[in-house]
This record gives structure tokens, C-alpha cells and sequence, in this order.
């Protein structure tokens, strides 16, 4: 009778214990399945791309108004000496600030992380870091560069190159090796600037980096991507 | 003790109930657990990306918020060319407004805001170069500074940051600075003064640390002078469309 008993008793807490597995087996299992967190994501992603689109498009349609703006501008002013001077230095300002495409003479550098690694060498020394192209970016503005862009980002006067962990921003946007940096100026001085003995383009090549600079006649610079804005800057009469 | 083993033995029965009502509580508990741990780590990874996506909307977001602000803008001037044109009107007050606006930008004009003055001091010990101000100035900018100046000489796209003599002396725009380095910049100066002094990576907190004379003020009006450059374009020009 009494063997009876705990058998029984056995039996069911065995039971409750499977079915316990069971069912946190399942719950588990309901848990990591992402189906569900997934859709939420995929929602926000739609929301991410669509704000993008939105913003593509105005900045297409701003690109538009600018060059209308510039039209009527130069009709507005074509009659008026003084207006029509300012008018010419508004433009001027406008490939100063870095809001259009300019072209020239100057130089393109080319710089990369080493092709071969060497075990003489020290391994981070044989990347391009962001102060690298800092202090080029640098170099050119002391040998007169008019323009600088580096991988599509034109240098103004905003403009943060920075360290992300393993990857460089300018502008806020991602750039990496190889870097292509472009200068408008005297091709003559900014390559003379640049490869002087013991300057920072050979200290660059005896890391083992690839930093190559030629003289262009024709090199055409963007113009930056985004909006320049001022929230806090007042003029002091 | 023995009290209590006689007392089992004495009654099996009651001895099966009470271990049947604690593994029932144990399970219990344990599923509980187990569920609350499977869900924090599921919502940590949830927070993780969703996170990221909203930054992501947020940040694409501002910017298309920019540009359509100055879509309206561009489009009023537009409108207000239009009207001189049909109008027969005098441009000139226009094209001032503009002007005006730009030469701010450009750094053809004084100018004043809220912001920040940094001052950089050589010590016996230390001696700053240019790349401890190009250091700042990048990071300033990175702050959203919308003027900066070091020592009253406005830093523009296109100034450069040199050592002179041997280390001795800097050359900003062809002229030179020496201790106490006076960084001033315009913008948000509570978002600017956070960015410096940020834990580890801030340009403050950095050189703070390495003993190195570095204070940063937070003011309401930083005046920051035009440049003293010529602004002259010799080598670009605009390309325009055929």
C-alpha cells in the first residue's frame, strides 16, 4: 500500500517535471526566435530608408533652387554695377565656403595602408591613421591649397577628421584606405611643399605605406555634401 | 534531529506531499528564473539594434530637417529676385542680405556668439606644437563650433597649423602665436564644453591627465575677429554646367 503510494506520487512529480521541461524548452525557443523582434526592426529600417529617400530628394530639389537662385540673381543684378560686383564675390565666397565644384591645376596624393606587411615594423604604424591624413590635410593649407577634398569629402570649415575605432570620419561620413586627397593651388608649391627632404610623406613611406603625390593640370573638386548652418554666430557691428 | 526522522518514517505519506509540494515550488521558480533571464537578454539585444536604427532615423532626420529649411530659404530669395526682376526694382539691398550672410561664414566679418575660451599654457615640463592646437581645433569642430579663433587669428577651411624654429614658435596663417594659446570658439557651449571634457577622449580630460596646463571657460558673448587674410582665388574655379 505504502509502495503503492510513493509510486504514484513519483509518477506525477516525474510528470509535472517533463511537462516543466517542456514547457521551458518552448519558452526558450519562443524567446530566441527573432521573427518578431525582427519585424519590429525591419519597420524602424523601413522608417530609417524612407527618411533617407526624403532626404536625398530635397537635397536633390535644393540643388535645383540653388542654381535657379544664382540665375536670377545674375539677371536681377545685370544692370546694377555695385550689385552685379557683390554678386561676383558671393560666388567668389561660395568656392571659399567649399557649396561648389571647382576645378584647377594642383596635385592628387595617394596614400594606402601597407601592401606588404613587414615584421620589422610596427603593425599599427603600418596603417593610415586619421591625424595622417590630418597633418597632409594640414601640409596642403600651408603650401596654399585653395581646395582639399579627401575620398569625396570636401574640407571646409566645419570639417572634424576623426577616429572611430577602426574607421576614420570626415564630415561624419565613413572614409578608409585608400585615400585619394585632392588640392587646387600651385601644383609647383603644393608638391614642393609636400616632398621636401625629410618630410611627413617620407616618414609616411618608412612605415611601409604607399604615399604617392603627382602634379595634375586639370583636377576637379566637389563640392561638400552637406548644409552649412549657423544656429549661434552673430555679426559684431 | 531525531525527533523529526522518526516522525517521517512514521507517516511516508506526508513525507511524498511535502516533497512533491517543494520540487513543485522549485520548478516553479526556476522557470520563472529562467524566463526573466531569457527576456532581459532578449530586450538588451532588442535595445542594442533598435538603438542603432534610431539613431540612424534621427540622424537622417535632422539632416533632411536642414536641408528643407534651407530649401525655403533659397526658394524666398528666389522669389524675392523674381519680384526685383519684374518689378524693376532695385537688387542691391538683396544681394547685400546675402552678402552679408556669407561674409559671416566665409570669416569676412567680426563676429560674436555664446561659446567657449580654451587657454593653453607652456609649462617648464611641457611645451605645446601644432599638433596639440590642430588636435583642439579638430575636435572643436567635431563639437560643432561654428567660428574658432587661437590668439585673434580666426581659423578658416583653409588655415594651417605649423611649427617654426625648431619646435619654438607656431605659425598659424603666416603669423606667429606663443603661449598662452587663447582657443576661442563659437556654438553650443554646454554640448562643446561636454565634448572636451569627456571621459578618456575629451581633448580636457586628456591632457588634464598628463599634467598639462589645459582650462576651459564657458561664456555667453566670445568675440572672434575677422581674418586678416586676402581671400584671394588664384588657382580654382567654379565649374559650371554646358
Amino acid at each position: 500500500m505504502k509502495k503503492r503510494q510513493i509510486a504514484i506520487t513519483l509518477g506525477i512529480m516525474c510528470f509535472i517535471l517533463t511537462a516543466a521541461i517542456c514547457i521551458q524548452i518552448k519558452t526558450m525557443n519562443a524567446a530566441s526566435s527573432t521573427v518578431s523582434q525582427t519585424l519590429e526592426d525591419n519597420g524602424l529600417r523601413d522608417e530609417v530608408l524612407k527618411m533617407k529617400e526624403r532626404y536625398d530628394n530635397t537635397y536633390r530639389e535644393l540643388e535645383t533652387a540653388q542654381k535657379q537662385l544664382e540665375k536670377v540673381r545674375q539677371e536681377a543684378t545685370q544692370n546694377d554695377e555695385t550689385a552685379e560686383a557683390k554678386e561676383q564675390e558671393l560666388k567668389e565666397n561660395n568656392m571659399l565656403l567649399g557649396v561648389v565644384d571647382v576645378k584647377g591645376e594642383g596635385v592628387q596624393i595617394d596614400l594606402q595602408d601597407a601592401q606588404v606587411t613587414d615584421a620589422t615594423l610596427n603593425a599599427a604604424d603600418q596603417i593610415v591613421h586619421y591625424d595622417d591624413v590630418q597633418w597632409i590635410v594640414n601640409e596642403l593649407k600651408n603650401a596654399g591649397a585653395e581646395a582639399i577634398e579627401v575620398n569625396g569629402q570636401r574640407i571646409v570649415n566645419s570639417t572634424s577628421i576623426t577616429c572611430e575605432g577602426n574607421i576614420i570620419k570626415i564630415n561624419g561620413e565613413r572614409v578608409g584606405s585608400p585615400f585619394c586627397i585632392k588640392a587646387i593651388g600651385s601644383k609647383n608649391l603644393l608638391y614642393g611643399g609636400l616632398e621636401r627632404a625629410g618630410s611627413y610623406m617620407d616618414y609616411l613611406r618608412e612605415r611601409g605605406l604607399v604615399a604617392e603625390i603627382k602634379k595634375v593640370d586639370d583636377i576637379t573638386i566637389a563640392k561638400y555634401s552637406g548644409v552649412l548652418s549657423y544656429d549661434y554666430l552673430k555679426e559684431d557691428e | 534531529m531525531k525527533k523529526f526522522k522518526f516522525k517521517f518514517r512514521a507517516d511516508i505519506t506526508a513525507v511524498t506531499v511535502v516533497v512533491f509540494i517543494v520540487c513543485i515550488v522549485l520548478v516553479a521558480v526556476m522557470l520563472m528564473q529562467f524566463r526573466t533571464v531569457e527576456q532581459t537578454d532578449i530586450t538588451e539585444i532588442e535595445n542594442m539594434r533598435e538603438s542603432e536604427l534610431r539613431e540612424a532615423l534621427v540622424e537622417w532626420k535632422t539632416k533632411y530637417e536642414e536641408v528643407d529649411t534651407q530649401l525655403a530659404d533659397v526658394n524666398d530669395k528666389i522669389a524675392e529676385y523674381q519680384k526685383t526682376i519684374n518689378g524693376n526694382e532695385e537688387s542691391s539691398k538683396l544681394v547685400d542680405e546675402e552678402l552679408n550672410e556669407s561674409n559671416l561664414l566665409v570669416g569676412k566679418a567680426d563676429v560674436y556668439g555664446p561659446g567657449v575660451i580654451v587657454t593653453l599654457t607652456n609649462t617648464n615640463d611641457f611645451q605645446y606644437i601644432a599638433e596639440d592646437l590642430l588636435d583642439l581645433v579638430n575636435e572643436l569642430r567635431y563639437a560643432g563650433a561654428e567660428a574658432i579663433s587661437i590668439n585673434g587669428i580666426r581659423i578658416l577651411a583653409n588655415t594651417d597649423i605649423v611649427d617654426l624654429f625648431d619646435y619654438s614658435v607656431i605659425g598659424i596663417n603666416l603669423q606667429r602665436v606663443q603661449s598662452p594659446y587663447i582657443v576661442k570658439a563659437i556654438g553650443d557651449k554646454d554640448y562643446i564644453s561636454s565634448v572636451l571634457n569627456l571621459k578618456g577622449s575629451g581633448f580636457i580630460d586628456r591632457y588634464n591627465k598628463l599634467g598639462r596646463s589645459v582650462s576651459l571657460e564657458e561664456e555667453n558673448r566670445v568675440q572672434i575677429p575677422k581674418s586678416n587674410s586676402d581671400f584671394n582665388i588664384e588657382y580654382m574655379q567654379e565649374v559650371t554646367e554646358e
